[in-house]
Parts: C-alpha cells; sequence; structure tokens
C-alpha cells in the first residue's frame, strides 16, 4: 500500500515534471506539424490503397486473427474484415456504413459512417492538444509482415492517455502495426499485419459480404433515423481531463425506441464516448471493466445509466463518468 | 459506505469526505471494505495476491522498526499540501496496522475477499457494455482513419464485448 501510494505520487511528479519542461520547450507547433502531417498521410494511405491481408489483434492474452481487404474503386471504399478463429464474424464497410454480421445468432449491426473527423480536418483545438499533450518522435526501423517499416511514437506528456506506437510502410505511408502502451510502458493493445499485399488487385466480389446485405430471417439491429440528431443534450462533462475537447453531442435511437445522449470529447488522436441512457431506478451492474484498448466505466446517475468508453487509460474514463452532470 | 471508502482509494475524497472516510475505516466493517476492495483490484489488474505468511512478516518487521517522532511545527502558515500529505500516510499507517490486526484475527476475510473479486472478475469478462455502445465509438475515434476498420474487431471479436452479437 504504502510503495503504491509513494510510487504513484512518484510518477505524477515526474509527469508534473516532464509537462513543465515541454512547456518551457515550447515550439509546440512544429510538433503539430510533424504530427499532423504524418496522420495525414497514413489516413490517405489507408484510405486511397488497394490491399488485403491477414491481421492478428491482441490484448492481455488474448489473440485473434482475420482477413482484411480493402479496395478503393473510384473514390468510394469497400472493405472486409473476416475474423478466422472461434465464432464467425464479418465487417464489412460499404457505402457510408458499417455492418457487423454475427452468423450464430443471426444478427447483422449496420452502423453509418457519417461522420468526418479524418485528418488533417481536425479542429484547430485537436491539433493543439496534440501538439500539447504528446511527443511526436521517429523510433527505430523495423520489419513488420516482411517490410522494412519505420516506427512513430505518440509520448503523452501525462496520465491522461496512452502511448501510442505505429509502423509504417515509408513508400505507401500505410500503417502495419500499431499498439497502445500503458503508463508502464505495457502493450495494452496490438494490431499487426503479418503479411500484407499493398496495390494488390482487388475486385469488388472479393469485399463484398458473405451473407445478403439483410438476410431475410435475420435480426437487424440499426439506429433509429441512422444519424446522430445533433442538440444540446442536456448532459455536461463537469472536469474534462485537460487536452480533451467536445467534438460531437447529440441524440441518437438505439434501435429506434431508446433515445440516448451521446458526447464524444477527442485530444486528437483518440476519443471517449459518453453515453446517458434513461433505465428507471431498477439497479444495474456498475463498474470498470476494459474491451481491449476500451476502457468502459459504468454507473447509475439518478434514473439513468451513464457508460463512458475510450481507447484511454481507467483514469481518464473515471474521471469523466464521475463528472457527468446536468447542464 | 462502500462507496465512500471506492472514492477515497481513487483519491476522489477531499477534506471532510475524506476525514468522514478515515473514521470509517477505524471500524472492523470499514476496514473489511478497504482489503476487499483492494484483493478485488488487484485481481482484477492480474497482480497477485500477498505471499503466505505475509502479514506475520509485515507484524513483525513493523514491531522491530523504531518509532520516529517528528517534532510538529508550531508556527509558520499552514501548508494545505503538507497536511493532505500527513493526513495520508497517518491514515496509511492506521489503516495498515488494523488491516494487518484484522487479516491475522480473522483470515477468512481474505477468502471473502478473494471471492467476491473472482465474481467480479467473472461479472467485468462479461461487462454489460451494449455492443451497440462499442460501434457508435468507434466512428469517431481519430485512429479508425489510419487503421481503416480493423479497431472494429474491439466491438465485434469473440474476445472484447464477450462475444455478444
Amino acid at each position: 500500500m504504502d510503495r503504491r501510494v509513494g510510487r504513484d505520487a512518484g510518477i505524477r511528479l515526474a509527469r508534473a515534471a516532464v509537462l513543465g519542461l515541454a512547456m518551457l520547450a515550447a515550439a509546440p507547433a512544429a510538433f503539430a506539424d510533424d504530427a499532423i502531417e504524418w496522420l495525414t498521410r497514413a489516413a490517405a494511405a489507408a484510405r486511397q490503397l488497394n490491399y488485403l491481408g491477414t491481421v492478428i489483434y491482441q490484448h492481455g492474452g488474448y489473440v485473434e486473427t482475420s482477413r482484411l481487404i480493402h479496395l478503393n474503386d473510384l473514390g468510394e471504399e469497400f472493405e472486409k474484415l473476416v475474423n478466422l478463429e472461434g465464432p464467425a464474424r464479418e465487417v464489412i464497410r460499404s457505402h457510408g456504413e458499417v455492418r457487423c454480421y454475427y452468423p450464430d445468432a443471426k444478427i447483422v449491426r449496420i452502423e453509418p459512417r457519417t461522420f468526418r473527423n479524418a485528418f488533417p480536418s481536425l479542429s484547430p483545438q485537436q491539433q493543439k492538444a496534440l501538439a500539447e499533450f504528446y511527443e511526436f518522435r521517429k523510433a527505430e526501423t523495423a520489419r513488420v509482415a516482411g517490410l522494412d517499416t519505420q516506427a512513430w511514437v505518440f509520448e503523452p506528456k501525462d496520465g491522461m492517455r496512452y502511448g501510442h506506437k505505429f509502423w509504417a510502410d515509408p513508400a505507401t505511408g500505410l500503417l502495419l502495426k500499431a499498439r497502445l502502451i500503458d503508463e508502464r510502458n505495457e502493450v495494452v493493445e496490438q494490431f499487426a499485419f503479418t503479411e500484407v499485399a499493398i496495390g494488390a488487385n482487388i475486385t469488388r466480389e472479393m469485399v463484398k459480404p458473405t451473407w445478403a446485405l439483410a438476410p431475410p430471417d435475420w435480426r437487424i439491429r440499426q439506429p433509429g433515423q441512422g444519424e446522430v440528431d445533433m442538440k444540446e443534450t442536456g448532459w455536461t462533462v463537469a472536469r474534462v481531463p485537460p487536452g480533451f475537447f467536445k467534438i460531437v453531442e447529440g441524440v441518437r435511437r438505439l434501435r429506434g425506441t431508446r433515445e440516448v445522449a451521446h458526447l464524444v470529447y477527442s485530444d486528437g488522436l483518440v476519443a471517449v464516448s459518453v453515453f446517458v441512457e434513461p433505465v428507471g431506478g431498477a439497479p444495474h451492474p456498475i463498474g470498470l471493466s476494459s474491451q481491449g484498448g476500451i476502457n468502459v466505466y459504468i454507473r447509475q446517475l439518478d434514473e439513468n445509466l451513464v457508460t463512458v468508453l475510450g481507447e484511454a487509460p481507467a483514469v481518464t474514463i473515471r474521471q469523466i463518468a464521475n463528472s457527468v452532470t446536468r447542464r | 459506505m462502500g462507496e465512500q471508502i471506492s472514492r477515497l482509494m481513487d483519491g476522489e475524497l477531499e477534506g471532510a469526505e475524506a476525514e468522514a472516510a478515515f473514521r470509517e475505516l477505524k471500524q472492523a466493517e470499514g476496514v473489511a471494505t478497504w482489503v476487499c476492495y483492494h484483493v478485488i483490484g488487484d485481481a482484477l489488474r492480474g497482480a497477485g495476491g500477498p505471499a503466505a505468511g505475509f502479514s506475520e512478516r509485515f507484524a513483525a518487521r513493523f514491531e522491530a522498526e523504531p518509532t520516529v517522532l517528528a517534532p510538529r511545527p508550531l508556527h509558520g502558515p499552514r501548508l494545505p499540501f503538507v497536511w493532505a500529505a500527513a493526513a495520508t500516510v497517518a491514515a496509511v499507517a492506521v489503516v495498515g496496522w488494523v488491516a494487518v490486526s484484522t487479516l491475522d484475527s480473522r483470515p477468512t476475510a481474505l477468502a471473502k475477499a478473494r471471492e467476491a473479486a473472482a465474481v467480479r472478475v467473472a461479472q467485468a469478462r462479461s461487462a454489460p457494455v451494449s455492443p451497440d455502445y462499442l460501434l457508435a465509438h468507434q466512428e469517431y475515434s481519430p485512429t479508425t482513419q489510419i487503421q481503416g476498420v480493423g479497431p472494429y474487431l474491439r466491438a465485434v471479436s469473440a474476445g472484447g464485448a464477450d462475444g455478444r452479437p
């Protein structure tokens, strides 16, 4: 106990010192330009190139292998992700929406993909947060999926966000490996190609879902009118961690009936979602859990269930969850 | 009571609220809750419990430690930070001592806490997070822009969202 308290205090002091130095060092604009330039190139590569390969997804002791195919057909994107182990799951991106197929349960979830917060169109606030709260630097060269890649690191300057390490193909800018790293330098989550063919010849047939768009005897789950109805929700986060800014606020209808407030906060690199759903007085399971790199904190606030989740450390998720309040 | 102790552990309590929580920790029930939450926390983080005989060894070494009597400052301005730190150290010392003696006299407390932790871990694995939420979130994450649909695995994989459709 003593040791933990001592260590945490030490870490906090060190973080404060690092932050102070970073602020003295100034010149954050140069960092931001570099970082945003790099992110823009990676985003463009992911969007514009044709590629297919095998992706390993790891978190904790869990490992899963999937097949990923991406096609850019005259500016329109098609993407297919199929897991190769366990119960079959298929994610299809086409025509501005994402469909997730769960054949064992005969369910297809449809999520519109209309929001565009792509690099380089980050808000000035997000760009500033990127520069202020991460140190962006070039790391080593390393082989990934048989290719020589260049590694890049976004190192957090405080304890409110994870570190990110990305390995990219220098020729095209395509990301081949991505890692989330916690404050103890442990890997929280990793996505990596084990083999990839960039610029492969890909047809529309290859990115089609295995099943019909909406198989007749399957249940279809999709949000009501498709999009988040942008408006004030009456909810706010009183103590937003430094560097996070609200990028979205609105009401979405889940399964066409339940109205859920959805607010999104971002620091330029990651996002944290806040959902507030009226559930009545019935007690719900609450507490902290994680889904790979995503931490989730659920708490009850009067007759509402507050769910906060995002690819940020538990402390960040909790702080946001605990300070959700009526406006 | 449990909630206050939980918040204290997270460093969310200050002033009078913290004082009240410290008072709770002087009661056997409060200590049991404190110990229980820490075992749960350790289990959730995947850290093992203390090695066998830890309490005995700790108590023996604690007994052998010389008592340090720090003089109390009579003058000078009140430094909130120092006071807070001192209060924390004092609380830790008190709790440490009470926890050790409680554990020694009630070995079942730890077993119960472990049992509770096992239940919590099981619940955490099948955390009731709606996959709707996980999917709705994914679109807004800036990194999705450079990773394509790969991160959707978080929401759909059998190892995430407990594979519930």
